[in-house]
């Protein structure tokens, strides 16, 4: 037995030089395969804005304003950008999510009040999300009162008794319909010149309408949600303050994206609609935006893509919420949990859903509408968490060398400056409408 | 009997009741106790923090403290070695109840006061917690009994405040089963899951660590001691280090392989060559194998003689001569036993026997142990060499959903 020991160590040895020699054959697609591992939370969360609120908004910013907002797409870029990536990179250093961070650095007064705005906020878009199977199911006729209810009771089914990742995919290839808007946009052969200065030129003014619209764009796209989402799947992905620079990549390409996807929106919907006078009202106005790309068919196809979108936000909004706010209270938390063990969890999740269903089946519900003024209470709520995420990247204590440098903090303040400006500003012309209209 | 909440930023008052200061923290030192005790409070005066001995306090309740003197000492505070700071380090922080096996986040701080010292007794994880603190003061009563985890089952506090680690708290935590440590190591941030592994012993540390994904694992191991890192690899089974060394960083791999003992590092060596979904990525080098011309008697005596028994000897694999890794037969454990000793193993073994090429898809082998229901399948290479037995355990990670794996149980370590 000890000759044949020596020998095993002799092999050992020898492959252990074969290694060293760099024989081992799987080097290269390891470090493809861990590069695919880590691109991903960036561009997921940034793409999720494109869900039934994202889609209704953009698509009533093209048909409503034309191209006369497109100009704020860049800022939005990269205030998105900023935000994102200062959460992606809380998640990396300190390994905890932006809840528990803000009980432990705020205490327990702070928590409250910033979980009550995120579920608010969540809320609101649980309830777009579930006004978006109503319409996307009601131009296939089925009527809302039997789609919704049916959908949150299997939303409901499948994430807490069996496995909602598997049927994640499925939503999530139907969703990619909304890509036809890219094809779209070229087919309605815009006038790229108009495109091309609303873009640059940036245009404001003080009507309600102008404003409202704005503030939604900014909820929609800069979501609180997302922001507690890509800092906890950095955390779930192991990133570490190493290997950051990867996901800190992914954060921008994936903003980027997800933008470019909106400007084209805007850019479909502006020509197919706002140039003949059309309003959105409904869902079928949104779908005619797709009529270029994919003539009769658009109706349908919009269906399916607002329904993937909205069955899979549905699904994991109120579940990210009910984490968070477990998280940062202390409670038991996991799917697995009955309600006996997990009150809390089971209860805010359960709750999300109940109410997003009971409020998408009011009979005579204004779908559109009602997906607007959600993204608006988003951007309402947005600088709450925004100031809670400056004043935690900027601690010391915690970020140690990766808190904000001086240009960077100046681009998050101005951000958190303005969308704060913007929500006041946007609360007194609803409070006060002739204040400042006819000053535009 | 009192919390932390209704203490901090009430007033210091001296001898004459005059208000000095307000109570900024209250500071504990832990050490052997199971409830450490009150060493003194962080005062804060004007924009100032200042040490307030426990020996210069007459009161302490609801009210706040007073102070055996009319001379207040400002010495600043520094903290000390061992010292916990109960509002800054302890409240709203994670820690682990051993007793309930879960992770916790501290909504309250319970502070008793016994022959004449005051003493941590417990933290309060309750909801009425939660709301004692929201509430305006004096809002909320604490008639109400709550549910208060005792100190003494802290097992391990997730304190960003270096040096003040439980000394206790790896014993306790070492009383659960290491899937369970895992477990709660995992809800934890790395940082913190990565100290509690830390603080067990080598043994608990190395299966601990076999329980946890491949990322946690990696990353681990990476942040750990050279020395220490390496210690443990030895103890892991062969296939879970050469995984975990096949994820490190190339130098960082090769720097704990070389640190490693000579039998352990070769073991894993020999397992680094193969693509994790191969066969031989999947095996383990921890066999037993047995020349043919022994007897089961002899077999059973070696078998019991054996420094060191691999966690998996239901199956002995026989091979040509003493020496040889030629297979010829497999021997079950069970009809091992049962024979007669005087028997040789060539008559008791079975020459018919699944076997798995080095190169083959994971899943495909680990489909066939789950089909032909083994406990483990042999690897062998192309003259027939046995190079390494692939355990239900691996097999069913492969083919069990992923949220399911974390509550399997290894059978073999």
């Amino acid at each position: 037995m000890a000759e044949s020991r020596a020998a095993v160590i002799a092999t050992g040895r020898r492959l252990l030089r074969r290694r060293g020699r760099g024989l081992k054959p799987s080097a290269g697609w390891r470090k493809i395969i861990a590069y695919l591992a880590i691109l991903g939370p960036g561009m997921i969360a940034a793409s999720a804005g494109n869900d039934a609120g994202g889609i209704a908004t953009f698509a009533a910013v093209g048909a409503e304003q034309g191209y006369r907002l497109l100009w704020i797409l860049i800022p939005i870029t990269i205030s998105l950008g900023l935000v994102q990536e200062m959460c992606a990179r809380m998640g990396a250093v300190t390994g905890k999510g932006l809840a528990d961070l803000i009980r432990e650095r705020f205490g327990v007064r702070w928590t409250a009040f910033v979980m009550l705005a995120l579920l608010i906020a969540n809320a609101g878009v649980t309830v777009s999300e579930f006004v978006g199977i109503a319409a996307a199911t009601e131009l296939f006729g089925v009527p809302r009162f039997v789609s919704v209810p049916l959908s949150a009771i299997g939303i409901w089914w499948l994430v807490v008794k069996s496995s909602y990742q598997r049927v994640e995919r499925a939503f999530l290839l139907m969703s990619l319909v909304f890509l036809g808007y890219v094809v779209s946009a070229f087919l309605a052969k815009p006038d790229w010149s108009a495109v091309a200065v609303g873009l640059v030129k940036p245009s404001f003014s003080f009507e309600y309408t102008y404003l409202f619209t704005f503030v939604a764009v900014v909820g929609t796209t800069i979501s609180p949600y997302m922001q507690v989402y890509v800092q906890s799947s950095v955390v779930e992905k192991g990133v570490t303050p190493e290997n950051y620079g990867r996901t800190k990549m992914d954060v921008w390409v994936g903003t980027i994206l997800a933008i470019l996807v909106v400007f084209f929106i805007v850019i479909s919907t502006s020509a197919t609609l706002h140039e003949h006078g059309l309003h959105i009202e409904s869902a079928a106005d949104a779908a005619r935006a797709l009529e270029p790309f994919a003539g009769p068919y658009a109706e349908k196809l919009f269906a399916i893509g607002l329904f993937g979108a909205s069955m899979l936000a549905a699904g994991v909004l109120p579940l990210a919420t009910a984490y968070s706010i477990s998280e940062a209270l202390g409670f038991e938390k996991g799917v697995s949990r009955s309600f006996r063990e997990a009150p809390i969890f089971l209860g805010v999740f359960t709750f999300l859903i109940a109410v997003g269903a009971a409020i998408a089946v009011i009979p005579g519900l204004p779908l559109i509408r009602v997906l607007l003024v959600t993204q608006v209470i988003n951007g309402l709520l947005l600088p709450i968490i925004l100031f809670a995420i400056l004043k935690l990247v900027n601690d010391r204590e915690l970020m140690g060398t990766h808190v904000n440098g001086p240009l960077y903090n100046l681009g998050a303040w101005l951000t958190a400056l303005i969308v704060t400006l913007l929500s006041l500003l946007f609360i007194l012309v609803s409070l006060f409408p002739n204040l400042l209209s006819g000053r535009s | 009997m009192l919390y932390l909440s209704q203490v901090l930023g009430r007033p210091i008052r001296d001898l004459e009741g005059e208000r000095v200061a307000t109570i900024k923290d209250v500071i504990v030192r832990l050490g052997a106790d199971d409830h450490p005790p009150v060493t003194g409070i962080v005062a804060r005066f004007g924009r100032r923090d200042f040490f307030l001995s426990r020996w210069r306090i007459t009161e302490l309740n609801e009210h706040g403290v007073r102070l055996n003197s009319d001379k207040l000492n400002l010495r600043p505070f520094v903290r000390r070695d061992g010292e916990v700071l109960l509002a800054r380090d302890v409240l709203d922080k994670q820690l682990i109840d051993v007793d309930g096996k879960r992770v916790v986040r501290v909504n309250d701080v319970q502070l008793i006061e016994a022959a004449g010292d005051w003493r941590v007794t417990g933290a309060d994880v309750s909801l009425q917690g939660l709301y004692r603190r929201l509430a305006p003061a004096g809002f909320m009563g604490t008639r109400k009994p709550v549910e208060v985890l005792d100190w003494a089952d802290v097992g391990y506090l997730a304190t960003d405040a270096a040096t003040v680690q439980l000394k206790s708290s790896s014993d306790k935590l070492a009383r659960l089963h290491p899937v369970e440590i895992a477990r709660l190591a995992e809800a934890l941030s790395y940082h913190h899951g990565s100290e509690v592994v830390e603080s067990l012993d080598d043994e608990t540390a190395a299966e601990t660590l076999e329980e946890m994904p491949s990322e946690r694992q990696v990353r681990i191991l990476g942040d750990m001691d050279e020395e220490r890192a390496a210690d443990i690899l030895e103890l892991m089974s062969p296939d879970e280090a050469a995984d975990v060394l096949g994820d490190l960083p190339e130098e960082k791999a090769e720097e704990l392989l070389g640190l490693m003992e000579d039998e352990e590092q070769a073991d894993v060596a020999e397992l680094l060559p193969y693509e994790d979904d191969t066969a031989g990525g999947l095996m383990t080098t921890e066999f037993v194998t047995l020349p043919r011309e022994l007897t089961v008697g002899e077999a059973l005596a070696r078998l019991r003689e054996m420094a060191e028994t691999p966690n998996m000897i239901y199956y002995l694999y026989v091979v040509e001569r003493e020496g040889s890794w030629k297979l010829v037969g497999v021997i079950a454990l069970r009809s091992l036993i049962l024979a007669d000793p005087a028997m040789p193993l060539a008559e008791v073994m079975r020459t018919e026997f699944q076997m798995a090429h080095p190169d083959e898809a994971a899943d495909e082998v680990a489909q066939r142990i789950a089909e032909y229901n083994l406990l483990a399948l042999p690897v062998l290479d192309e003259t027939g060499d046995i190079l390494g037995i692939i355990t239900v355990d691996d097999a069913m990670e492969i083919l069990l959903p992923k949220d399911w794996r974390q509550r399997l149980p290894r059978l073999f370590g």
